[in-house]
């Protein structure tokens, strides 16, 4: 308890925030309480509570199936999860031919013609309506569902069979998007951090006078960025790539389905586009924060510049904001000519997912030189800031993929063919995504291709995703100003 | 009484070393130093290599924190508001660095920026700095073809822009040829001459006893001496001085007889060829006794040589520095 008063009497200034993000937690605790106490967030174990029983009594000889429930008929419950499949692709249609299938519990009937099959969460619920194009997949929805009885003959193998059976179904109008009520809890949630932040930075001494110097500093150090002849070579070279890269991808959508190089969407070339950008944007913000620090120390220009009326966390902030604007400027550009040439050429993605694309790119180089510059601080020669720029360059944009090879692997998860689409790997693969600047930005992206931030993205939420993206760069400056704020302690 | 602008009260600083974020070691280059600086001094600032004169400098610019201690401008602790501090500092650093690709103009206008002065005030008192320094003719030139005086003298227009209260030089003559050094020299008191109060650190004893009106000396991070430049020539005359003769005919009854007088001590003795040089030790009243009663002892005096005491005897004394 001494610990934390002391704490919070050290961070005067950062109080409101600290209170803020106590309150956040609070909510967000009650938001899930919400979520656990009005919603069964867990249908799967619904589903798997049924029980399927065969009998031979009928004299004729003919079979009796049971399909039932742990609840009783007519109880109603409202289900939370994930839709793992499309729902264009579980409408009945009138060609469905007949039979019993086990996966769904139900026969194929014309009835059910027209209606949909949800799968929410592994729990199969018949909405009464054509669900297609109304949701997607990956969207979290609610479902309020009904547990009904009914009772179907049909020939199973020449004998006739009566399935009695009961099943979860629903009205379209009582399947929605779980973000309807997130929304209210991320809006609470976002106002208090607002404030807090309001109020905390309101505390900072001369915070308007520290700006004004970070912005003086990230003009200048654009201005001698970009007239770098460094930055020139660098700046034409990935831009040449982004460019290539984004009509590749464009004409990629054109090529046979089975080819190893075929784009299914233009959402789905958006995700590619921003891998590619990744790649060797983070290359350039590493090259160009090489000299952000070194160099300055061994051509004693950071002397003069500590003993200006400047902080140290308003020269590291102005620096990385400068530093972005030099690769971030040509890769937006770069960026736009790439993505008009492969929508030319292909189908035009989300609205959504182009204006992340361009918005959350700046945010990644920003990620990207913040984290240079933990290096940058420390390293003893430049030498050693290159070494260390590549080997994270190396590892985000090139092993990465083989290091949850190689966790899957080592926990137990079947390496065979397809294993990239078992639901364990990606949950894997999603979650050790978010420590990867590079696939942060490509969640990013691809959440808001949806149209709704309530998505699945293979074991994580998309808030998440979100989180992990203001995260990262707010943690690299808050480490890299702390490297650099210790030099001032000797 | 001059009114006291800077003062250190018990400064404490170390420097550590860090693994993994786990301070391991801490080396001690201020050691409790405390002295003052009275407004309109030039404070000279003396140690030997190591003493602690770069790192007490960094204390008082912001560069560095102090461990413990108090820094403190017209008696404000600049721990307060380091920033307002800064705005009264102007700093010269022994390395100057300065962007090669700039020009004067540029330079003084980017670190003018700093200062929140507007474009104009910028190249007023740029232009104004530079005739004075001796740059106007150059002031649209890239810096990376300067030699280092002008590139001293560009930093000392950088450190002036703002007009600082005290402006710090950390060895400001290094480097300098003996005009760059003369013309800083004058500079320097001219400017102090309009008010300006300048602490210098230099190891260059010269330079120290000819420019500063205020001298501190410290060691291993401690004030071992602070005293205005007066009252260290009167000691400097009061002290013995080393007097070289060569003679010939010295003998050791002289040897003995000198000594024997009170405040005569004889250093040293030498043949060289024909002569001998004798080295005494005295004070300067005492010169006419020993050559009177040399020659009335039948001692051929050929040459006589004084060596008057200086600012650097001073410093080797007090800093214990002193092998001969």
């Amino acid at each position: 308890m001494n610990k934390l008063y002391d704490f919070l009497n050290k961070n005067e200034s950062w109080k409101p925030l600290i209170v803020s993000l106590t309150v956040i937690l609070l909510v967000a605790i009650t938001h899930k309480a919400y979520w656990e106490t009005t919603t069964e967030t867990n249908p799967e174990k619904i589903w798997d509570g049924q029980t399927f029983t065969v009998e031979n009594a009928e004299e004729d000889g003919n079979q009796v199936w049971n399909i039932d429930f742990e609840q009783n008929v007519g109880d109603v419950i409202v289900f939370k999860g994930v839709l793992e499949t499309s729902p264009k692709n579980e409408v009945y249609q009138n060609f469905t031919t007949g039979g019993f299938i086990d996966a769904e519990g139900l026969v194929y009937t014309e009835d059910l013609y027209g209606k949909t099959m949800l799968n929410v969460g592994g729990m199969r619920i018949l909405v009464n309506g054509n669900l297609s194009g109304e949701f997607f997949e990956s969207e979290i929805v609610t479902v309020r569902a009904q547990l009904v009885k009914n009772v179907t003959t049909f020939k199973n193998g020449g004998q006739d069979t009566t399935l009695f059976r009961e099943g979860w179904e629903a009205e379209p109008e009582d399947v929605e998007l779980a973000s309807e009520v997130d929304y209210y809890f991320f809006g609470i949630e976002s106002l208090i951090f607002i404030i807090g932040s309001y109020l905390s930075l309101k505390r900072i001494d001369n915070l308007n006078n520290q700006m004004s110097l970070m912005w003086h500093l990230a003009k200048f150090e654009f201005q001698n960025g970009v007239k770098s002849s460094r930055m020139i070579v660098l700046g034409l070279f990935f831009s040449l790539f982004i460019i290539g890269i984004g009509w590749v991808l464009g004409d990629m959508q054109d090529t046979e389905v089975d080819s190893s190089f075929y784009v299914e969407s233009g959402n789905h070339a958006l995700l590619q586009f921003c891998f590619f950008t990744f790649f060797v944007v983070s290359l350039a913000a590493i090259a160009v924060s090489v000299d952000s620090f070194h160099k300055e120390r061994q051509t004693n220009t950071m002397s003069m510049l500590l003993a200006r009326p400047i902080t140290r966390e308003a020269i590291v902030v102005g620096k990385a904001l400068g530093l972005t604007m030099v690769i971030g400027l040509p890769a937006f550009v770069a960026q736009v000519v790439g993505l008009y040439l492969m929508v030319s050429e292909g189908d035009i993605p989300s609205l959504g997912g182009i204006i992340a694309f361009l918005l959350f790119g700046q945010i990644m180089i920003f990620t990207m030189i913040s984290f240079q510059f933990c290096f940058a601080v420390i390293a003893r020669s430049g030498t050693d800031v290159v070494i260390y720029g590549l080997g994270a360059w190396l590892l985000f944009a090139i092993v990465w993929n083989l290091i949850v090879y190689a966790i899957s692997f080592a926990i137990g998860i079947e390496l065979t063919e397809g294993f990239e689409t078992n639901p364990e790997y990606q949950a894997l693969a999603s979650h050790l995504g978010l420590f990867n600047p590079g696939y942060v930005y490509q969640f990013a992206v691809g959440l808001l291709t949806h149209r709704t931030l309530a998505i699945d993205m293979g074991g994580i939420p998309g808030w998440l995703v979100l989180l992990a993206l203001v995260l990262w760069p707010l943690t690299c400056l808050r480490v890299s100003t702390w490297l650099f704020k210790r030099e001032m302690k000797g | 009484m001059t009114e006291s602008l800077l003062e250190l009260k018990e400064v404490q600083k170390g420097y550590r070393t860090y693994r993994f974020g786990k301070e391991i070691e801490c080396l001690d280059a201020l050691n409790k130093l405390s002295f003052n600086v009275g407004k309109g001094q030039i404070f000279g600032f003396l140690g030997p290599n190591g003493a602690g004169k770069t790192t007490t400098i960094k204390c008082i610019v912001g560069i560095l924190d102090c461990d413990s201690g108090s820094i403190l401008i017209n008696g404000e602790n600049i721990e307060d508001n380091r920033l307002e501090s800064k705005n009264k500092i102007g700093f010269l650093p022994e390395q100057v660095g300065l962007y090669g690709g700039l020009t004067p103009s540029e330079t003084l206008r980017h670190y003018g920026g700093f200062y929140g002065l507007d474009e104009e005030e910028i190249k007023e008192r740029g232009r104004e700095l530079l005739q004075k320094l001796g740059l106007s003719k150059d002031s649209e030139r890239k810096i990376r073809g300067f030699s280092l005086g002008m590139r001293k003298r560009l930093a000392l227009a950088v450190a002036l822009l703002h007009k600082p209260e005290i402006l710090v030089l950390d060895e400001p003559t290094s480097g300098l040829d003996p005009r760059g050094v003369k013309s800083l020299r004058l500079l320097l008191k001219e400017l102090n001459d309009d008010g300006l109060t300048i602490i210098l650190s230099s190891h260059v004893l010269s330079e120290i006893q000819e420019i500063c009106t205020h001298v501190g000396i410290i060691d291993k991070g401690k004030l071992v001496r602070q005293d205005d430049i007066s009252g260290i020539r009167e000691e400097i005359k009061k002290t013995e001085i080393k007097l070289s003769l060569r003679v010939k005919d010295f003998k050791d009854k002289n040897a003995k007889k000198l000594n024997k007088k009170k405040g005569i001590t004889v250093v040293s003795q030498k043949d060289i060829g024909k002569h001998t040089q004798v080295t005494l030790k005295l004070k300067e009243e005492m010169i006419p006794w020993v050559t009177d009663n040399l020659v009335s002892d039948g001692v051929k005096i050929f040459s006589i040589e004084p060596h008057k005491n200086s600012l650097e005897d001073v410093f080797l004394e007090e800093t214990g520095s002193d092998n001969s």
